[in-house]
């Protein structure tokens, strides 16, 4: 290669740097594949849809150990009667924490080495969205210890419980060529094998329900801090309008 | 107020003087009466040190500094404390607004020549104080016991490490243990809560107590001290109280508004406040993906970064903090204010504010090679600034430009040619590495850099300084 070929490649490279990065490494779906999930933290019934589904799907393995049955209920709108009868199955108090009754030592035996993550704050280290690709994107691999693998997480340890829900797909891939000619297996679409109980539109809002429930429960405060910030912002406002007068009144002498 | 007080007052003055000291420090502590945007943030750390004890004595209420507990006690303020959720947004929001000001003030000090004579141990006051809030800041990182503070501290007291002889034991010794344990969070906890804020306590008196000892500076860098009228005031100056509490209450009711909107709207202001990886707890078993230290740290860990000898690296970062101390012995230039010095001083000042920004940012991302000699190229930057503003202390001869502009370009040119053995020649004799070209591209930041600062003063105009003014300009 000549030598001020070199140069200008570098050039390119300095100014595409970010896109250049940005674009290797990206894992083999584009991104939004999948959409985006809308968290609506207004939205009573979706809240307490999913923490339904939470309980019984995921409550078996996942605790949410920092939040209290009680908090969920009080700030959801359930009432204690309905949540003992129909969330809390462990015979646990209405103010306990919602712990598992799984020991870690025999879910890491069972589960490929990993202890099932705590729900009330894993999610708000990888986002919600991260959840709800996860959730969508299990498909049917045998060569896994469960039958399934996940798009979004690759060789996953959990199975996919929401199976008789979603039914199983399997993915198809097509190649593709990269700049330089190499081969890549880029997947294109889900294919259903097996079909579920419930259509996909009702499973996309079932897995939405428990993403916003989850969004929900890795921070409780979000329902009210928002509404107090406008209040406390109202108050500052009202009180920099009043000290700024005073400011300039006790100036008037100042030359 | 008359000489004498009466009733329970001058019972008190008579014992312990709190009427001295009003007057002292307040209603007739003389202040220049030009004070401008700038001149906020000293007023605004203090309410952020007040913000941080008050809601710190809450939180250590309820926080348990166990291994086994602190990351469940922290959720436990989150969610089952009342208000436990607003206490903690206040402290870590308070945490960074704590650097976001302190940085503007030391900034301030630096575009108004604030730390020169006779405002020498000031300056010195406030870089204790930094460093004392530095490892204020590192210490409490480490209590939430999150992944991210875990793995943060690792890195950052594995720095001893780079010491020769005696580094592994002396992270040993901070940490109590041979990796980062019950123990450390033990001590971090007690350091965090009663060693280092006593400190900066006292700090903070000190830097008060010496500003009011000389008298503040002003945008215009003229001392008002000199114009005295008949009442044997200054005539330039108005008293702090009444004039500058209720300036500064507007001020801290403004900068309140701010640090709202981030508690209540963006408390972990996009991960930048608050890492998303700290809301995994601790696992020494599972790195992240990205360790990336807190924002206020990453200009300094960039210069770290930059040098590839692990303990060059932690020199230079001891020495990008270290030279801040000297700054009043660094710029010398009898011209205190930016209003007055020369052209070439503002572009400097501008250089490095921005090379300031570009090292924290590249600090926050993944090393690439690119990254990797940008890193380098601004910390050149960073340490060049120092030898500028010495250089533009007086007027010197052209000799002494072009003499040291070759000195110090062939200098750094020759630590390039070591370090990425660039002595090559289209590969002509030798292989040459991958990234020559680039390597010679960002070679042209510190040249331009030099052109600029080193070689421009040839035009008298550009590095003149302006006529200060006898009294401050409204």
């Amino acid at each position: 290669m000549k030598p001020y070929q070199n140069t200008l490649l570098a050039i390119m490279l300095v100014i595409c740097a970010g896109r250049v990065l940005g674009a290797v490494g990206v894992s083999d779906y584009s991104k939004g594949a999948f959409g985006k999930v809308n968290i609506d933290l207004s939205n009573k019934t979706s809240l307490q849809r999913g923490a339904k589904y939470f309980v019984n799907y995921c409550l078996s393995c996942h605790p949410a150990q920092h939040s209290r049955y009680k908090r969920v209920a009080d700030d959801l709108g359930i009432s204690e009667d309905l949540m003992k009868e129909n969330m809390i199955f462990t015979g646990q108090k209405f103010g306990d924490l919602m712990t598992v009754a799984i020991r870690p030592e025999d879910a890491k035996n069972w589960f490929l080495g990993i202890d099932p993550p705590d729900l009330s704050t894993h999610v708000r280290a990888i986002g919600p969205q991260a959840v709800y690709e996860y959730l969508k994107t299990f498909y049917i691999d045998n060569s896994r210890p469960f039958g399934v693998n996940n798009l979004h997480l690759p060789n996953t340890a959990m199975p996919h419980v929401l199976a008789d829900l979603q039914g199983l797909q399997k993915p198809v891939f097509h190649e593709k060529k990269d700049k330089s000619g190499k081969e890549h297996k880029v997947f294109a679409k889900f294919e259903m094998l097996q079909s579920g109980v419930l259509s996909e539109t009702e499973y996309e809002q079932v897995v939405t329900d428990i993403v916003n429930f989850l969004a929900y429960l890795s921070e409780p405060a979000q329902l009210v801090r928002k509404k107090i910030g406008i209040g406390v912002l109202l108050f500052l406002v009202v009180l920099g309008v009043i000290s700024y007068f005073m400011k300039k009144n006790y100036w008037k002498d100042v030359h | 107020m008359s000489a004498e007080s009466q009733g329970l007052l001058g019972w008190i003055d008579a014992r312990f003087p709190l009427s001295k000291m009003w007057k002292k420090h307040l209603s007739e502590y003389y202040t220049p009466k030009n004070f401008n945007f700038w001149y906020f943030f000293g007023s605004l750390a203090l309410l952020v040190l007040i913000i941080q004890i008050l809601s710190g004595i809450f939180l250590t209420m309820h926080y348990k500094p166990d291994a086994e507990l602190a990351f469940a006690s922290v959720e436990h303020i989150m969610r089952d404390v009342n208000w436990g959720w607003l206490i903690r947004y206040m402290h870590s929001t308070g945490a960074s607004f704590f650097f976001i000001v302190v940085y503007l003030h030391m900034f301030r000090g630096l575009m108004y020549g604030s730390f020169k004579n006779p405002r020498e141990l000031i300056w010195i006051f406030g870089m204790l104080i930094y460093v004392a809030l530095m490892a204020e800041a590192f210490m409490g990182y480490l209590l939430p016991w999150g992944n991210m503070s875990y793995w943060g501290a690792q890195v950052i007291i594995n720095l001893f490490n780079t010491i020769p002889f005696v580094g592994e034991a002396i992270s040993e010794w901070i940490r109590g243990d041979f990796v980062i344990s019950d123990a450390t969070l033990n001590r971090f906890f007690s350091l965090h809560v009663i060693a280092v804020p006593l400190v900066l306590l006292g700090l903070v008196v000190g830097h008060i107590l010496a500003l009011h000892e000389v008298g503040s500076n002003n945008p215009d860098g003229v001392e008002i001290k000199k114009i005295k009228g008949t009442d044997g005031t200054p005539v330039d100056g108005i008293p702090f109280h009444p004039y500058y509490t209720v300036k500064d209450i507007f001020g801290a009711v403004v900068f309140l508004a701010i640090f709202s909107v981030v508690v209540f709207f963006v408390p972990e202001m996009y991960g930048y406040f608050l890492e998303h990886a700290n809301f995994d707890p601790a696992n020494p078993f599972n790195t992240p993906d990205h360790i990336a230290p807190i924002w206020y740290f990453t200009p300094f860990y960039t210069v770290l970064r930059a040098i590839p000898n692990p303990f060059g690296g932690f020199l230079a970062m001891g020495l990008a903090i270290v030279v801040l101390f000297f700054l009043p012995w660094i710029d010398r230039n009898p011209v205190k204010s930016i209003r007055y010095r020369s052209f070439l001083f503002k572009v400097n000042l501008i250089i490095f504010a921005i090379t300031f920004i570009i090292l924290g940012y590249l600090g926050l991302n993944p090393v690439t090679p690119l990254y990797q000699l940008l890193a380098l190229r601004f910390s050149e930057l960073y340490f060049l600034f120092f030898f500028v503003l010495w250089a533009y202390n007086k007027p010197r001869s052209m000799m002494f430009w072009i003499g040291s502009f070759i000195i110090i370009l062939s200098g750094f040119t020759l630590y390039d040619v070591y370090q990425s053995g660039a002595l090559c020649f289209y590969n002509m004799y030798v292989e040459c590495p991958d990234n020559i070209d680039l390597v010679w591209i960002t070679w042209l930041i510190p040249v331009v850099y030099l052109t600029i600062t080193l070689l421009l003063p040839f035009f008298n105009r550009l590095a003149s300084e302006k006529k200060v003014p006898a009294r401050v300009t409204l």
